[in-house]
């Protein structure tokens, strides 16, 4: 899983600390369901699934305030201070430490061709690719993607629950949180032993994807901010739909190749 | 943790914002390969305004005519509206597709206008109900490239795109939901939706 397992880093606890308080939050307030003599407004409650949306809302103005005056200043300072093709090796270095948990994943969504690439990957980038930095296996056939245990769990059949938007940790749903937690389990940086400065490591390389991914989608999300009259509704329209379609997507994996040097079985 | 709302999953929205920018609804029966064209010719159109030299307010300008003639404005309104577009009265209706109109044409212009070395490739089609999607990857300098799929449907027997999807989120769908959200939070009132509407162009021009 790319730069979302960044964030799965050091500040875990913290993480489900904050999962916790959001639930018991969610308790002391829930959505109003609309009367069953309104079909339509039921119709759309039911769409939209989002029962602690009170609670949300709270959460989102307290995430905006902190990105307003804290993430979004930060951003655009590294996007300001660092050149462009500094800040894309950075990020694929980023990524690329990401490959162990995405292998995974993509084997638990039993994707060869996913897999394949990403071990590829893996191997290609960390050793002619300068540690990450170059993401020379794009070029040799091995594009990037990226997906998350929360879609494994998707495409089990696991449904996505009710939406909940959490501080630190913005749009998500039961099923993605528990898809975070096999994540982090998966990713072998949680099991490395401290000492050695790999604690401090984590750390840097979660403050850093944390501001490597603001500054990605600066663009996209202050889009959203300014031009949507309700900012949280979109943003929780975007996150499902996305979320579905990964899904979707994962149901209909692209058909192994046999490599064009193999020798081609017999129909 | 994640500070921002969306992140990845928003980059569709980006996604969707900057196709959007180009989306509409409607639906019919276009032939796949009459869409295949329609689509072709269309973001052919598109890419050419987007990419070429002029400022932004003669870019903008310029694309208010292909969207007229190519998205099915009208139709994409009346769906972003819900099930409120028929508790409007017709003077309502007519002046909320109207600044949806402009609304959309400055999202469009808004989001393409900084852009430039913009390329698509088309990837395909596939029939949806009496609508086709045309599939096609946008590639813009220094940016991952961008999935986006048409939607294409026939209005008065005239192909138009009535939606488009990028990575996997509709345009129209957000829009809905968008504007279902602001009615639901300020008692159902159409007059509220159409004054925030104005609100929204007035800044969009200052």
């Amino acid at each position: 899983m790319h730069l979302t397992t960044l964030h799965q880093g050091p500040a875990r606890r913290s993480l489900a600390a904050a999962a916790l308080a959001a639930g018991a939050l969610a308790l002391a307030s829930c959505a109003t369901k609309p009367p069953a003599t309104d079909a339509d407004a039921v119709q759309d409650y039911e769409q939209t699934n989002d029962p602690l949306e009170p609670t949300n809302r709270f959460f989102y103005r307290v995430d905006d305030s902190l990105d307003r005056y804290t993430l979004k200043p930060l951003a655009e300072g590294y996007i300001f201070v660092v050149p462009s093709p500094v800040r894309t090796g950075l990020h694929n270095a980023l990524a690329n430490l990401t490959s162990p948990v995405l292998f995974a994943d993509d084997v638990s969504q039993a994707n060869p061709q996913h897999a394949g690439d990403t071990f590829m990957r893996f191997v290609i980038n960390s050793t002619i690719g300068g540690a990450g930095v170059f993401d020379v296996a794009k070029g040799f056939g091995y594009p990037a993607h990226d997906t998350n245990f929360g879609i494994t769990l998707g495409l089990w059949g696991v449904p996505t629950g009710p939406f909940l938007y959490l501080p630190f940790v913005g749009p998500s749903s039961p099923r993605a949180l528990v898809g975070r937690g096999a994540d982090t389990v998966l990713d072998p940086f949680t099991w490395v032993p401290r000492g050695y400065g790999l604690k401090t490591l984590n750390w840097a390389r979660y403050g850093v994807g944390i501001v490597d991914e603001r500054a990605t989608y600066m663009g996209d999300i202050d889009h959203v901010k300014a031009s949507a009259l309700d900012p949280y509704a979109t943003f929780r329209s975007l996150y499902r739909q996305n979320i579905n379609s990964q899904v979707e997507a994962a149901k209909h994996p692209a058909p192994t190749t046999t490599p064009s040097w193999g020798t081609q079985p017999a129909p | 943790m994640r500070l921002m709302p969306t992140r990845r999953k928003i980059l569709c929205l980006a996604a969707a914002t900057c196709a959007l920018a180009v989306a509409g609804i409607a639906p019919a029966s276009a032939q796949n390969a009459g869409a295949d064209a329609f689509i072709r010719n269309f973001a052919t159109d598109l890419v050419a305004i987007v990419n070429g030299p002029e400022p932004a307010a003669q870019k903008k300008a310029a694309l208010g005519p292909v969207i007229g003639r190519d998205v099915d404005v009208s139709g994409v309104a009346r769906f972003c509206l819900g099930r409120f577009w028929s508790t409007a009265t017709p003077e309502q209706q007519a002046e909320y597709t109207k600044l949806f109109q402009q609304v959309l044409l400055n999202q469009i212009s808004g989001h393409l206008g900084d852009y430039r070395g913009v390329s698509y490739v088309l990837t395909g089609d596939t029939p949806q109900g009496s609508n086709t999607l045309v599939g096609t990857t946008i590639t813009r300098p220094n940016q991952q490239p961008i999935n986006v799929q048409w939607v294409v449907g026939s209005v008065g027997g005239t192909p138009k795109v009535v939606d488009v999807i990028a990575e996997g989120t509709s345009m129209r769908i957000t829009q809905r939901s968008d504007y279902a959200s602001y009615l639901g939070q300020h008692g159902d009132r159409i007059d509220a939706l159409i004054a925030a509407l104005h609100r929204q162009l007035d800044n969009s021009a200052s």
